[in-house]
């Protein structure tokens, strides 16, 4: 039996900040997304907390990117590579630099590219514009070093798209329970199921 | 035999066909194209159009065989 869903999406996802002018300059001048709250706080508690900013910025559907900008903090590294949250040195690969990002959704193509245009103009112009599986995406990094991604839909998800994912979730958990999980073992594992409940969904599709 | 799995949505569609062009037998289980051999299964990827995330992506699963190819040119799974 399924637990009942109930969340309602990101109410807002929490960066720090070293550069709050260009950051405000990036979300709120250069994309237009709007200030939508802040709070000034003076630090307080056993940690030395500096004071500090926290300012939010609305990033479609109420949900919201926010920043802490505190006062008097030196940046946490020195690495060249990442961002104002996390450094890495020359032997972690990019492909793993780059996993971490937020990617915020747009309707269609012309918002897509009405994005790209914003961003071409500013001072973070779009590094990458590529169609994924059934998804096209640009990317950028903000002025805190934290890739940004506008990603809009090429067409609806199936609900066979659905079952697929469930499929693939399931055969992950079987080969990582075992010793060397590997592409070649997952594609094996869910061969299986397909085989056993690929046929049966179809049928409860009615 | 050698069977291959693949989803059926409207991006893989033509590696189905192109698999059937090249002697495969193709049929379905549920929502998945089966694509099935009694030797390899060779699918050409310029032949089936797909870019290139489309292409790496298109396997859902691999029975009684294993991939000895999947590049830009061609998959390959030879039974196992």
């Amino acid at each position: 039996m399924a637990l009942e869903h109930k969340v309602r999406g990101v109410d807002h996802a929490a960066f720090p900040t070293f550069d709050p002018a260009g950051t405000v300059r990036f979300y709120r001048d250069v994309l237009g997304f709007p200030v939508v709250h802040s709070i000034c706080a003076a630090g307080w508690g056993p940690e030395n907390h500096p004071d500090f900013i926290h300012f939010f910025f609305d990033i479609g559907n109420d949900d919201r990117i926010a920043f802490f900008y505190y006062f008097g903090l030196e940046p946490q590294h020195t690495h060249e590579r990442g961002d104002a949250y996390a450094g890495f040195g020359p032997e972690v690969p990019e492909f793993f630099v780059r996993s971490r990002h937020l990617a915020i959704h747009v309707d269609d193509e012309a918002d897509l590219l009405e994005y790209r245009r914003r961003l071409d103009e500013s001072t973070w112009p779009v590094e990458m514009q590529i169609q994924h599986e059934t998804i096209e995406s640009i990317y950028t990094h903000d002025p805190n070093g934290y890739m940004v991604e506008f990603t809009r839909a090429m067409r609806p998800v199936t609900p066979q798209e659905d079952l697929d994912a469930n499929l693939t979730i399931d055969a992950l958990l079987d080969v990582v329970a075992e010793p060397d999980p590997s592409f070649g073992k997952l594609l094996a594992r869910k061969a299986e199921l397909i085989v056993e409940r690929a046929a049966d969904w179809e049928a409860a599709q009615v | 035999m050698t069977a291959l799995y693949v989803l059926d949505v409207p991006e893989n569609t033509t590696v189905a066909k192109v698999a059937a062009e090249a002697g495969a037998t193709v049929g379905k289980v549920g929502p998945y194209f089966e694509i099935t051999s009694d030797g390899s299964i060779v699918i050409d990827r310029r032949a089936t159009g797909c870019r290139h995330a489309v292409w790496y992506s298109c396997i859902a699963g691999v029975a009684g065989g294993r991939i000895v190819q999947h590049d830009k040119n061609a998959l390959q799974v030879d039974p196992a």
